[in-house]
Parts: structure tokens; sequence; C-alpha cells
């Protein structure tokens, strides 16, 4: 029977070595477009930019309510535009008061109440303004 | 007779094989094929992207003034410098025109007598087929009164003059 032939060892280790750190590699490659999807579905679902617009139109509503809207039938008249309309268009229950002024530590304040529930996220919300 | 010889043959055999089986685990474990199309991230950045312009575009510039948004709702004949103003934000980190990008903005009111949400077209740069996928951003604007230019028919009838808040409705899509 013929010898084997022991030469070359330390090449076909290398090899070794190298295939196996391109394989790693290649996971890595393979995973990051699950990653990119992950991250970037969770951006999108959740409701950041929704949640900032509505907050800001409130608080500008409430800066308003003792000039130009003291009508309690145009507040609730805007107050259901924007109560339907987001459960139309935006999928979410949204609710929102708007207190009278009230002294606290003598400052004036407005306390808004805002809540946000489109399903997957709940944000509730009280500031004195 | 047993002889030891071509043990590195053996093990490299035993290597080889441990790798192909990993390998075929990990191809026919990959139940779906991404393409960057279905990862969303371009959806991600094109609603952040419009988001951020809406919102420039409904801050005013000085306390107590309106907005160039609720100054475009309110006087409806202006809404071709919706698409100007629109754009033009669009590209302020770029610089160079963004022809591929196509949007069409609607505004949504409801009808206090009848309770009805409707809406009417503000602007379409090119017709959208419902096939584009579009991601859609929106904007609360309070208007003071009904939008001064005639409206399509019917929403003049229709949107009360009162004071009231719309939703300007922008859906933005690659085309």
């Amino acid at each position: 029977m013929e010898r084997l032939n022991e030469e070359g060892q330390w090449i076909i280790l290398m090899a070794f070595i190298i295939s196996i750190g391109i394989f790693f590699l290649a996971i890595v490659i393979n995973q990051s477009t699950v990653i990119g999807q992950t991250t970037a579905e969770g951006v999108l679902e959740f409701p950041k930019n929704d949640f900032q617009d509505l907050r800001s139109e409130v608080f500008n509503l409430s800066s308003i309510y003792d000039s130009s809207l003291t009508d309690p039938a145009d507040r609730s008249r805007i107050n259901q535009d924007i109560e339907s309309i987001a459960l139309l268009r935006k999928n979410a229950v949204v609710q929102y008061s708007i207190s009278n002024p009230q002294i606290i530590s003598g400052k004036t304040y407005v306390m808004v109440n805002l809540h946000y529930n489109n399903g997957v996220t709940s944000i509730n919300e009280t500031a004195y303004l | 007779m047993v002889n030891d010889e071509a043990q590195l043959y053996t093990l490299e055999g035993i290597a080889a094989a441990i790798i192909v089986v990993v390998t075929m685990t990990l191809v026919l474990g990959t139940t779906s094929i991404y393409t960057p199309g279905d990862t969303h991230i371009t959806d991600m950045q094109l609603e952040q992207l419009g988001s951020d312009t809406l919102r420039l575009m409904d801050t005013a510039n000085s306390t107590g003034a309106r907005s160039d948004l609720e100054m475009i709702v309110a006087t409806y004949d202006n809404r071709t410098y919706f698409e100007d103003l629109f754009r033009g934000y669009i590209r302020q980190a770029s610089g160079g025109a963004d022809s591929s990008l196509q949007f069409s903005a609607s505004v949504l009111y409801r009808d206090d007598d009848f309770g009805n949400i409707t809406s009417y077209p503000l602007i379409e740069t090119q017709r959208f087929s419902g096939r584009e996928p579009a991601i859609r951003v929106t904007r609360w604007v309070q208007l003071e009164t009904r939008p001064a230019g005639s409206l399509p028919v019917p929403h003049n009838t229709l949107m009360d003059a009162r004071e009231q808040v719309v939703l300007v409705e922008v859906l933005l899509w690659r085309g």
C-alpha cells in the first residue's frame, strides 16, 4: 500500500480557517436585510409623527381657547372633527380635553388631557400649559 | 488489518460534511427571500421625509402668523404653491431635484350636519394607480373658515363655513 503523503498540511489548515471565516461573514450579510426590515417596520409601526402632530394641534387649540374659540359648541365641533377623522383615517381612538384656566402656585395654567390608542400603541399625556 | 493512515483526510471529510449540513440548514430554513423592497427601509425613510416636510410647511414664520400649509388649504386656488413648497423642502438636504418623487395630496373634512367625512383633492403630481408602494403622511390643519377658492363640486356646499380642523393627507411614492 502506498504511503499517505503528509506534505502541505499547513496549507489545508489555512484553507479551513479562511473558509470558516468566509462562512461567518456570509451569515452576517444574510442577517443584515432581516435586521434592516425589523428595524424599519418597528419605526413605521410606532406612530411617532401621528402623536406629535396631534399633540401640537391640541396644544395649539388650547392656546386659542380663551381668545378666538370661546363658544362651547365650536369647541365640541372641533373635538368631533379630530376624534372622528382620526378614527376613520388614522385608525386611532383619540380623546382630548382642555380645562378652564386654573391658578396653580400663583400661575395660570390650562390642563390638557390627551389619549391616543391605535390598537398597537397607546399614549396618554397630561400637560399643564 | 486496520491501519492508521489517511487520518487527515478523514478529519477533512468530517469537517466538510459538517459545513455542508450547516449551510443546507441555513438555506432550507430561509423560507422567504427578502428583496430591498420588502424590507420597508425606503418606506421608513420616505415617511420621515414626508412628515418632516409637512411639519415644516405647517410651521409659521412668526408667532401669531399663519403657516404656509394653512394658507394653501384656506385659499384653495393657490394650491400649485403646495407642489413648489413640498418639492423644495424635500430636496433641501440633497440640493438636487427629486423628480422621481410623486405625491397626491387631499384634504379630509367633517360635515357637521350629517357627520360625514369627505375629502377633496388638493394636488396630484401624477395619477395614483394604486399599484405603487405609496406611504401616507398626514397633518392636522386648523381652518378659520371654509377655503376661499371654489372647491370641486359638491364640496363647496358640503363643507361647513365654521371654524374647523381638517386633515391634510399626502400619499408619497417613487414613480
